[in-house]
């Protein structure tokens, strides 16, 4: 009888978890519809052609020292 | 915004390129230290000289080889490009590279080309670096070309900064607030940028090239020169070895994943579309 008593136990304590956290995760979503990461890859291949900055680099207004170039 | 302060400059022609050293409060002196630094260095990481340290472990054909702490660290270098790059960038393409003709310094012109399609050995499987030692499978090699270059720019900072620009043919890096306290003002894409502690490099199949299809990039999947429907990319990252690494995956990707690419890796960059398709 006890082994009996023990398994069923176990088995309600296992199915009582899986179903408490699936509603857990469910009632915590933020954003189901929110877009896969990275966001980069929606970068088009407009890109070419163009000198795309990012936000920590400034542009400067004055004759450049010296430049990149291919050697 | 501060008044300019006055730019030291120096230009001399070292590893097979124009070398350009600027520094805001820093002796001419020191500049040509940094000139003699770099032609010492760069004639311990040259290929094209048999007596340098890169060539005996070219030509070690399997044993380990002693090597100084420059030429350790590029190595090192290198594995890490090779990971950034996914295998792209692969200082182990030497035979490619002396298949396709490049057998020597491009001023002394190129040799025939002897062109089969063979794919470049991943480099941790050719390359072993331990503390002072090194060793290079036999029949592989290694050109370090512009990594050594960018990893070059990046040390000539490191020992005569704060406030100085290496520029190691196109290979530079920006230390520093530069001459008016806002950044060095560097030209990429026809732009200047303010570059403070930034890296920047160029990577271009239109320069060094002897033939309609041989040129100096080669392609690790293919073993021949790269055709990918980009000409010249550009990049702004934190170093200038990272610049290098980032500019030469992107042109081996090709247009189609090269701005994804670069948006992930790259503070700045430009692209420029091959003109002949």
């Amino acid at each position: 009888m006890r082994p009996f008593v023990l398994k069923a136990a176990a088995t309600a304590l296992t199915m009582a978890t899986t179903v408490a956290s699936a509603l857990f995760v469910t009632s915590h979503l933020k954003n189901p519809a929110a877009p896969l990461q990275p966001s980069v890859l929606t970068v088009s291949r407009n890109d070419v052609g163009g000198l795309i900055v990012g936000p920590s680099v400034q542009a400067a207004d004055v004759e450049p020292v010296t430049s990149t170039y291919a050697s | 915004m501060r008044p300019e302060n006055s730019i030291e400059s120096h230009h001399f022609e070292a590893l097979g390129t124009t070398c350009a050293l600027f520094a805001v409060g820093l002796a001419r002196a020191r500049l040509l230290e940094a000139e003699d630094w770099t032609r010492r260095t760069g004639a311990r990481l040259t290929r094209f000289s048999p007596d340098s340290e890169l060539s005996i472990l070219n030509a070690s054909a399997g044993r380990w080889v002693d090597v100084g702490a420059e030429l350790e660290a590029v190595l090192r270098e290198s594995l890490l490009a090779f990971e950034l790059s996914a295998g792209l960038v692969n200082v182990a393409v030497l035979p490619a590279m002396l298949a396709a003709g490049y057998t020597r310094s491009l001023a002394e012109g190129p040799t025939v080309a002897t062109l089969d399609a063979r794919g470049v050995p991943r480099l941790p499987d050719v390359l072993e670096v331990g503390r002072g030692r090194a060793r290079i499978a036999p029949g592989s090699g290694v050109d370090l070309g512009g990594i050594a270059k960018g990893w070059m720019a990046d040390r000539l900072c490191e020992m005569f900064g704060p406030n100085f620009v290496a520029n190691l043919g196109g290979d530079l890096r920006a230390a520093g607030a530069g001459p008016r306290g806002d950044g060095w003002p560097v030209g990429i894409g026809g732009t200047t940028l303010a570059l403070r502690d930034h890296g920047a490099a160029t990577s271009s199949v239109r320069r060094r090239r002897w033939g309609a299809a041989l040129h100096h990039l080669i392609d690790p999947r293919s073993g021949l020169p790269a055709r990918t429907g980009l000409d010249e990319v550009s990049v702004v990252a934190r170093s200038a070895v990272e610049a290098e690494v980032v500019a030469k995956t992107a042109l081996v990707l090709g247009p189609d994943l090269a701005p994804a690419y670069c948006a992930r890796h790259a503070l700045a960059y430009w692209l420029e579309a091959s003109h002949d398709g």
